[in-house]
């Protein structure tokens, strides 16, 4: 089955010019259980690989919240073949990087080569992902690692904002609530390597990790190098999709002080019900990005342009892949001018919420994502992590050309509507961090 | 900001080394232009009318196209008063002219937001830099908007006020991060005379109080086409974007005056030096400068490699002999990358429970080692081949090659966004041990500490 589909790919590769769709272009194969998708692009030499597999965060419990992210840092340390060093070696020395990070509910990986030594890193990134040595001695360093990674982030005005912007929205359990930085610190105290080896063992696998290749591809020894390398290989589970969380619980205000900074991270939102494979979502993303996207958003062009009291604020829909997700404002503002940058900000979103977006707002937004959309296909980078995205989100490769009819689809009503439906700021939870003023 | 530049510019690291050395003929000739040369598939003219340079890559492989123009203006022209000019002016450029502008939804913005073009602008130590990313059909509408603020620009005191205060707020942002900060300390101490001496983004009292007038004298001594570079990078045919070209900006003269040159040179130094910086924090930063020659030097390749072997990968010296001992969590080693002598840097991010006193000592004691014994033919080849890598991920997209081609332009000399990695290929073992006998002395460095204190307020 997969050699007859590998066949047509390649007749469809041979006359790309006649297919205007992305997708036309995509082998999209099952090897071993791993969705594995590959995209030939016109760039010279540079192939890009991103993918993941459900083992992030959310999947750690709170006895051991830093055992997903510990597990994740294992995973370059060595193999059953190799030890870290080795490994390094192979990669370094023809200019390849493969990393490998933990988010709330994935491990992701990525890395970048030249054609010719693709096959080998496939084979380094299946190697290290099936077979991790955990040595112990590079434990412990993990672990060291972690705490100063974690250390510097609180000293990071946007970590905390963000931190305490996420517990306030989304309830005990739910897969986007993380844990605190402090709670983190602490378990890793107590977190063994068997803590590590059993999250392996239970959550690593093929079943539900997607691999997307993109770039200069020599197809058939790539396809040949994964099916030996995969073979075998067991286990895996699906992403944490469950019931939804709900809207916002009700308006409050958290404040993280902390000493010596200049300016104020501020986030302003809520929980928002939706998914992004939920049909409100596309409306009110477009919603969004009326009010908070580019240079000429209204909070960029008012907060911003014509009163001067920040840097830089927008606002989107985030966390939504897996789970439903939330709506936010992020910004930052200088102590002495964090009052009137809020109220600025509260009222622009009051209007938005209240008077909704004007038709000739809808059309040019429209014209923005689409085009930028496009554009950020150009590069091998930008195609691989939207193709993963559009994946991860439940979307079928015909999306890639899709997306862009769903929003020019979406009307003035389908807009307003959503903002109304899924946003109340009445309702929104202010996080800031910083020195903050002593007078509030 | 100087050491995301350091980021930016590892991408040079050999740029296009498969191309040709030079083309086998010139290109058609196109009237209004002087053809100058073509290096790597790079065409290079000059705008008749008013010397404006032009350099041409065509590359189509995606239905985009980048246009850039470089101003050879950067915060190395800026004085006492006025530190922090350019990077304020490039805000004010996207404020409008006459011909466009918000009131008449044709601004830059409106329009490249309309058409979802990826752009921004950037201002640096040499140069400042205004560019999109777009539809290849936009190419047109973009070039006459970006050339009309050349020369057209309001700069109005009623949009440098609020403008005065956002970019007062990135500069609060940067200091957010005591990094950042112990970078700018690091750069004011190693260099007195020369004007590397203060940042890009200014000094917080003079961003708060330059005068509209003296922007606009800066706009007007800097802004001419005869002192800018503009790039096409993509998806357009030659012959016609110099068509665009001529039109839009073959309506300016030449400046009216001798474009100023900075002619400060950094006195020699003749010790080492310390800065300290103390704020809250968690964690502390070593961080050690050595003065470095510039850009354009034959000594960058060998200097270039040498930081891969020192902090690039699992592989690096700095990797084993730190972070792999549970002493940093990190640590870069970078040749700065500018038009005048500038700094060599190693940053240590020390691990919990590590000393500064114990992370400088290692450093020390590694690049004694280097400086004594050298590299290894094997360590020289692993650094070439990361640079050879980089040469292809560095073409992978049409903004990501003029970024790349911009430092070069700042540095004075676009070809050597070709040779460079050309020449990284030859470097030797004992290039790279010349020149780190040559510029890793104590004598001309400079040493910062970012030591974490204790925080005064309790987060809730």
């Amino acid at each position: 089955m997969n050699s007859l589909r590998y066949i047509l790919a390649l007749s469809v590769l041979s006359a790309t010019n006649a297919f205007a769709g992305i997708a036309d272009h995509v082998v999209r194969t099952k090897i071993a259980g791993v969705d594995v998708i590959a995209y030939p692009t016109a760039v010279k030499d540079v192939v890009t690989i991103y993918g993941s597999l459900p083992a992030g965060d959310a999947f750690a419990g709170e006895q051991h919240p830093d055992v997903a992210t510990l597990t994740g840092m294992m995973l370059d340390k060595g193999t059953s073949t190799a030890d870290k060093f080795a490994i390094a070696q192979q990669l370094e020395s023809v200019g390849a990087t493969i990393s490998f990070n933990v988010g709330a509910q994935t491990l992701g990986v990525r890395a970048k080569c030249l054609r010719k030594d693709t096959p080998t890193i496939l084979r380094l990134i299946v190697e290290q992902l099936r077979r991790p040595a955990f040595p112990a001695a590079e434990f412990e360093k993990a672990k060291r690692q972690l705490a100063g990674a974690l250390q510097r982030s609180l000293e990071d005005t946007d970590s905390r904002a963000a931190e305490a912007f996420a517990r306030a929205v989304y309830p005990a359990g739910h897969p986007n609530r993380p844990a605190t930085t402090q709670e983190m610190l602490s378990a890793l105290d107590h977190t063994e390597l068997e803590d590590v080896k059993a999250f392996y063992a239970k959550y690593y696998g093929p079943a539900h990790f997607t691999l997307v290749i993109v770039g200069d591809l020599d197809l058939p020894k790539i396809q040949s190098q994964l099916r030996r390398d995969l073979a075998g290989w067991k286990g895996g589970v699906d992403a944490l999709r469950q019931a939804r969380a709900g809207t916002a619980g009700g308006a409050r205000e958290e404040k993280v002080a902390m000493a010596d900074k200049t300016s104020v991270s501020i986030v302003l939102g809520q929980a928002s019900g939706l998914r992004y494979a939920d049909a409100d979502s596309i409306p009110l993303r477009v919603g969004a990005a009326v009010l908070g996207s580019g240079f000429t958003g209204r909070l960029m062009q008012i907060v911003r342009d014509r009163e001067g009291l920040t840097y830089g604020i927008g606002a989107y829909l985030d966390n939504d892949t897996f789970t439903d997700g939330d709506w936010r404002v992020s910004g930052s503002f200088a102590p002495q001018l964090l009052d009137k940058g809020i109220a600025s900000t509260r009222r622009e979103l009051e209007r938005w919420w209240r008077d909704g977006i004007t038709a000739d707002e809808l059309a040019a937004r429209k014209t923005d994502l689409i085009g930028s959309y496009k554009v950020s296909l150009a590069t091998t980078d930008g195609m691989a992590s939207v193709m993963l995205r559009f994946i991860q989100r439940g979307k079928p490769l015909s999306w890639l050309d899709d997306y862009p009819k769903a929003v020019a689809a979406v009307t003035l009503e389908q807009v307003n509507g959503a903002i109304h439906k899924y946003l109340n700021p009445d309702k929104m939870v202010l996080v800031e961090a910083g020195t903050l003023p002593a007078a509030k | 900001m100087k050491l995301s530049a350091v980021v930016a510019l590892g991408l040079l690291g050999g740029a296009l080394a498969s191309w040709p050395a030079a083309a086998a003929a010139a290109p058609a000739p196109v009237a209004g232009f002087s053809y100058v040369k073509s290096l790597g598939g790079i065409d290079e003219y000059h705008l008749d009318a008013n010397g404006l340079d032009v350099l041409l890559l065509e590359d189509h492989s995606a239905p985009v196209v980048t246009f850039m123009v470089t101003y050879h203006v950067g915060s190395r022209n800026e004085v006492t008063g006025t530190t922090g000019a350019t990077h304020l002016l490039e805000h004010l450029m996207f404020k409008g002219s006459p011909n466009y502008n918000d009131a008449r939804g044709n601004s830059i913005k409106q329009y490249l937001e309309r058409i979802g073009g990826d752009y921004n602008a950037n201002t640096w130590l040499d140069r400042t830099a205004y560019f999109a990313e777009v539809g290849s059909e936009y190419l047109e509408g973009y070039m006459a908007i970006e050339a009309d603020r050349m020369r057209n620009l309001w700069l109005r005191e009623q949009d440098r006020r609020p403008e005065m205060t956002v970019v007062r707020n990135e500069f609060e942002i940067g200091e957010n991060d005591p990094v950042q900060a112990l970078d700018k300390e690091i750069f004011a101490a190693a260099f007195e005379a020369h004007p590397y001496h203060h940042p890009t983004i200014g000094w917080r009292s003079d961003i708060e109080k330059v005068p509209i007038e003296k922007l606009r004298a800066f706009y007007d001594t800097f802004y001419w086409p005869d002192n800018a570079t503009v790039s096409v990078i993509g998806d357009f045919k030659p012959a016609s974007a110099l068509g665009l070209i001529r039109k839009y900006y073959g309506v300016y003269p030449k400046a009216p005056h001798a474009i100023p040159q900075v002619y400060t040179e950094e006195p020699a130094q003749t010790g080492p030096r310390r800065v300290t910086v103390r704020r809250a924090g968690e964690l502390g930063v070593v961080g050690i400068s050595y003065k470095s020659p510039a850009a354009t030097n034959a000594d960058m390749a060998a200097l270039d490699v040498l930081g891969s072997i020192l902090s690039s990968g699992k592989t690096s010296r700095f990797y084993r002999a730190l972070t792999d001992r549970n002493l940093t969590t990190n640590v870069t080693a970078d040749a700065g990358f500018f038009h005048d002598p500038s700094l060599f840097q190693i940053y240590a991010y020390l691990a919990p429970g590590a000393t500064h006193e114990q992370v400088e000592k290692v450093l020390r004691d590694e690049v004694s080692r280097v400086v004594k014994d050298g590299v290894t033919d094997a360590e020289v080849a692993m650094a070439a081949s990361k640079i050879s890598a980089t040469i292809a991920y560095a073409r992978d997209g049409t903004a990501n090659v003029a970024a790349s081609i911009n430092e070069w332009i700042a540095a004075g000399d676009w070809t050597r966004y070709v040779t460079f990695p050309q020449d990284v290929r030859k470097v030797t073992a004992a290039d790279v041990l010349r020149v780190a006998r040559a510029y890793l002395v104590a004598d001309q460095s400079t040493t910062g500490w970012f030591v974490p204190v204790e925080a005064k307020v309790e987060s809730k």
